[in-house]
């Protein structure tokens, strides 16, 4: 099991975002979660990426325990959210160099010409991120998830702000990471996405955390029903 | 050796934004020119005969213009981290806070050092105050603004990391910043007051209280810096 967290509970103030949750997941598995904004998606990823401690529960990532030793295991993890997690004012080729040499990666400079190539960003390498616009910093970011070959990678909301073609990227993305035996867990609101992308199904509202379905038990129109009704009753609650 | 390894990249990341950005730099440069500048005039242009007068007059000019331009640098560190999440992508690399306290000291330090060099030699300059110096008294000089520099990015980095995830964090870090550095003033002023006007660190009290004030806030930092930037 690559990821195992149980009873993980998250309260900022008095407001709980996350009650009781548990989820796990398998090598090769993609996890897609679905949730409207303000679910406590962002909140949930940062709590199993180990960048923010839960009230309470627990969380072991490859059977280590993640919330009494995180250093030992962030560097199995690769996480993309809705920051880029870099600095802007640095190329694509610096970012990745240093984060390089952090993880003490060999063979570098070939690693990094291997990804920028296939996310498409060679002709950029040396360009500053901060003229990049959302899809290429999208691609970028998958990039610097994957430059130490995480074997857990988290995806939140990567699909939000992408026109077509970038969308399929992320997909196509998603799908090599999921068919080389890595596990995902992936957090949107688009039904029709988390579908495509997902081996498994579970909604987030009302700070719980629901198990749907595999993604050979129910069609994506099914899934978008169930959706849809659940987002109704957590909208009258 | 990996420590090592990640903290020269660190320090040499901090170091390449600073320089790649220039505004802060250019900022703080100004705005300490410009605070020597002002009391030179207010002093000036006929300063004190007696040395242990322009020894005390260029000592509070220069720290003056350091605790001024620490405070814009401290401002500056952690903004370049949270804007784009920069600092969650180096935490995620699993280096140790610890480290990453040591090197945002380090690199802070590094620059402090560059600009306050630059500072003194204008400062010494407009305040009449190099022909008191000889080399022996400039190196000492040098070694206490160091030391108060340390000192200073010690206490600094950690409150800045504290105040940067905050609403109001310039004021907040001023606030919260000013009192925990004062003992580090004071202590360097005295030294400096001490090196322009005598020649020498007489008794000793003073280094010695900067010494061990900024090593205190360097160890309990480094040991405490892992729940200074988590959320």
């Amino acid at each position: 099991m690559l990821l195992q967290a149980s009873k993980i509970t998250k309260r900022f103030g008095h407001r709980t975002v996350l009650n009781d949750l548990n989820i796990n997941v398998q090598p090769g598995e993609v996890v897609s979660i679905l949730g409207p904004n303000g679910s406590g998606k962002t909140t949930l990823i940062k709590i199993l990426s180990t960048l923010i401690k839960p009230g309470s529960g627990n969380l072991l990532i490859a059977g280590a325990n993640a919330l009494e030793n995180p250093l030992h295991v962030r560097p199995s993890l690769g996480v993309v959210v809705h920051e880029p997690l870099t600095y802007l004012e640095l190329t694509p080729h610096e970012n990745l160099r240093f984060l390089g040499k952090l993880y003490t990666i060999d063979s570098l400079e070939r690693r990094i010409a291997i990804l920028l190539d296939e996310v498409g960003l060679t002709q950029y390498a040396h360009e500053r991120l901060e003229i990049f616009s959302r899809g290429m910093i999208q691609r970028f970011m998958i990039a610097r998830a994957l430059i130490h070959n995480p074997t857990l990678i988290f995806f939140d909301e990567p699909f939000s702000g992408l026109d077509a073609p970038a969308k399929q990227f992320v997909l196509e993305r998603i799908h090599h990471e999921r068919a080389q035996g890595k596990g995902i867990v992936l957090t949107t609101h688009d039904t029709a996405l988390a579908y495509r992308a997902g081996s498994r199904y579970l909604f987030l509202l009302n700070a719980r955390l629901n198990a749907i379905a595999n993604r050979n038990e129910i069609e994506v129109n099914e899934l978008s029903r169930r959706y849809e009704q659940s987002l109704k009753l957590h909208e009258m609650k | 050796m990996k420590t090592f390894h990640q903290l020269g990249w660190l320090i040499r990341k901090d170091v390449a934004l600073f320089i790649r950005t220039k505004d802060t730099l250019v900022l703080i440069f100004i705005f300490s020119v410009l605070v020597v500048l002002i009391f030179s005039l207010a002093f000036g242009p006929i300063f004190p005969q007696e040395v242990e007068d322009r020894g005390k007059l260029a000592a509070s000019v220069l720290w003056a213009a350091f605790a001024f331009a620490g405070i814009i640098l401290l401002n500056r560190t952690f903004d370049v981290e949270r804007t784009s999440g920069g600092l969650h992508g180096v935490r995620l690399t699993g280096v140790d806070p610890g480290n990453l306290y040591l090197s945002k000291v380090v690199s802070s330090l590094i620059l402090l050092a560059v600009l306050g060099t630059v500072i003194t030699l204008v400062a010494l300059q407009f305040l009449d105050a190099l022909d008191v110096l000889t080399l022996r008294t400039l190196v000492k000089l040098i070694g206490v603004l160091i030391l108060g520099t340390l000192g200073f990015c010690a206490v600094g980095v950690t409150i800045s990391g504290i105040s940067t995830g905050t609403h109001g964090k310039e004021s907040l870090l001023s606030v919260i910043l000013l009192p925990l550095i004062f003992p580090i003033i004071m202590a360097g002023a005295k030294c400096t007051v001490s090196l322009l006007t005598a020649g020498g660190l007489e008794g000793g009290f003073w280094i010695w209280m900067l010494i061990i004030y900024g090593l205190v806030f360097l160890a309990s930092s480094y040991l405490l810096f892992e729940f200074v930037i988590e959320e």
